[in-house]
């Protein structure tokens, strides 16, 4: 009797802890949220919220499809070994909750960016950088990005972790992309390409809706290069007018299957459907703090004076 | 950089994919690899169901169930898609096939549109066996015996019902003895 009645409240604890988790995870999805929008948001990007409908007919909230090229370091790293649902929850609520603190805005490789870090060994206290962001990575609240300039004829690269607590502001001083993803060739072209001034003013966007794509064409020094750029498919570089035979040997070590190779892919990304539920779980923490940032600015020098 | 890649958006398979995918040594290299998965490929949507060794069925097996996905998300017009068809399937009757008559039949699927059941392993032979890899919805007449749920069925009752008996008078017993045990102490 003893032994059947352990094994029940057993069973029924399990139960009870799968049916909990479950349920938590329910009402994060068929909660009903109803866009917050001001009468002057005409001007700014609406970031519409999508509305669809689940088997149950409650409405199911959905994040637009930009979120993942807007917040990319939401998805978790796609190396399977090392997932962990829990963990990746856990992680986006700290980032969640930095981001309530500090604003860190949308960019992408290619955007001027300026951050200030507090720095107990400078006369101010704070650093501030200017530069280009040329890299992007990293996931959750490892993610990082490299700006680059060049100060006094040196170039210089700083890689930032963007949920580091040290980051005090972090500055979109032109928002744009380029032709690649990466832009490390910028350290084998000319430093002109990489000079941006420290007291470069935020430029205002005429097209709110859309990141410009820059389609500049750098040019690289000549060679020696720190990397064989004529193997990486760049689309923002000049003509390279190296020999044939670098050609010919790129196409030996070339691998051009990969191209088909449909596995390689799916373990190199996170699927839609995850995608999906990741960004509706964040999608609306992310909106109410935009809004608040805009409504701080827009009331912020009234209420300060 | 360890972000996952956002240029292609991807179903999620209903499979369990290993982390690392199985390498097949031909003359040719790695290239050889994608041609021999793409010739298993073409069987399988063009057969249904083939009978081959289980390495290659298991990578062949998320290789076709990656096609399928893919032609149902984007469709025949999406570029990209039908240049997988095209590399994937050797035949190009079967390019037709799987957005006319797969796509259609896959379209409200929640599970795997492919089985793979392990076949026999003769030895001496191949140490890892056989297998059948086989399209879901396929006309030939099932590998395994259906499922039926028993439980209901008169023997079963009363076979379940006399176990409970059983395990109770049990109980009742060892309590009986327990308590007397209890009382003399």
């Amino acid at each position: 009797m003893l032994r059947k009645a352990v094994l029940q409240t057993f069973r029924q604890g399990l139960a009870q802890s799968f049916f909990k988790r479950n349920a938590v995870s329910l009402s994060e999805t068929t909660v009903t949220h109803q866009p917050i929008e001001t009468s002057n948001e005409a001007g700014e990007r609406s970031v519409s919220t999508q509305k669809t409908s689940d088997d149950s007919g409650n409405t199911v909230v959905v994040a637009p499809p930009e979120f993942r090229f807007m917040y990319p370091e939401f998805l978790p790293d796609p190396a399977m070994e090392t997932r962990n649902r829990l963990k990746e929850k856990l992680e986006r609520m700290d980032m969640l909750q930095r981001r309530s603190v500090i604003e860190i805005p949308e960019f992408y490789t290619g955007s001027i960016m300026a951050v200030t870090v507090a720095d107990a060994n400078s006369p101010n206290k704070f650093a501030k950088f200017v530069g280009i962001c040329i890299q992007r990575g990293g996931s959750g609240l490892r993610a990082w990005f490299i700006l680059r300039n060049v100060v006094d004829k040196q170039g210089v690269e700083i890689l930032y972790e963007m949920y580091c607590p040290l980051i005090q502001k972090i500055e979109v001083l032109r928002l744009e992309r380029r032709l690649d993803e990466s832009l490390l060739y910028l350290r084998d072209a000319l430093p002109e390409y990489s000079t941006f001034s420290f007291d470069m003013e935020p430029e205002r966007r005429l097209n709110n809706s859309v990141v410009p794509i820059n389609p500049l064409k750098v040019k690289l020094r000549p060679r020696p290069w720190l990397e064989r750029w004529e193997r990486q498919n760049l689309q923002g570089v000049e003509d390279l007018k190296l020999p044939q035979v670098f050609y010919d040997r790129a196409a030996k070590v070339a691998k051009p299957w990969e191209k088909y190779d449909l596995m390689l892919h799916y373990r190199k990304t996170i699927p839609a459907e995850e995608q999906e539920k990741i960004f509706a779980e964040v999608h609306s923490q992310l909106q109410q703090q935009e809004l608040k940032r805009k409504l701080r600015r827009r009331r912020g020098p009234d209420s300060e004076q | 950089m360890n972000q996952a890649d956002l240029s292609k958006l991807v179903s999620a398979l209903r499979i369990a994919v290993k982390p690392k995918p199985k390498l097949f040594s031909s003359p040719e290299g790695p290239a050889g690899r994608l041609k021999k998965l793409s010739a298993t490929v073409t069987a399988l949507v063009k057969y249904e169901r083939i009978e081959l060794n289980y390495p290659r069925a298991e990578e062949a097996q998320g290789y076709a169930e990656r096609l399928i996905s893919d032609a149902i998300r984007n469709g025949d017009c999406h570029k990209h898609t039908m240049e997988m068809a095209d590399y994937w399937l050797n035949e190009k009757q079967l390019v037709h096939k799987l957005f006319k008559v797969l796509v259609p039949r896959y379209q409200n699927y929640n599970s795997s549109f492919t089985r793979l059941v392990r076949g026999p392993t003769t030895y001496p032979g191949y140490y890892a066996g056989t297998a059948i890899l086989e399209l879901k919805g396929n006309p030939f007449p099932p590998l395994k015996p259906e499922t039926h749920n028993y439980h209901y069925w008169l023997h079963n009752v009363l076979l379940e019902e006399a176990k409970k008996e059983f395990r109770s008078a049990r109980e009742e017993r060892n309590a009986g003895t327990t308590e007397s045990v209890t009382a003399e102490s």
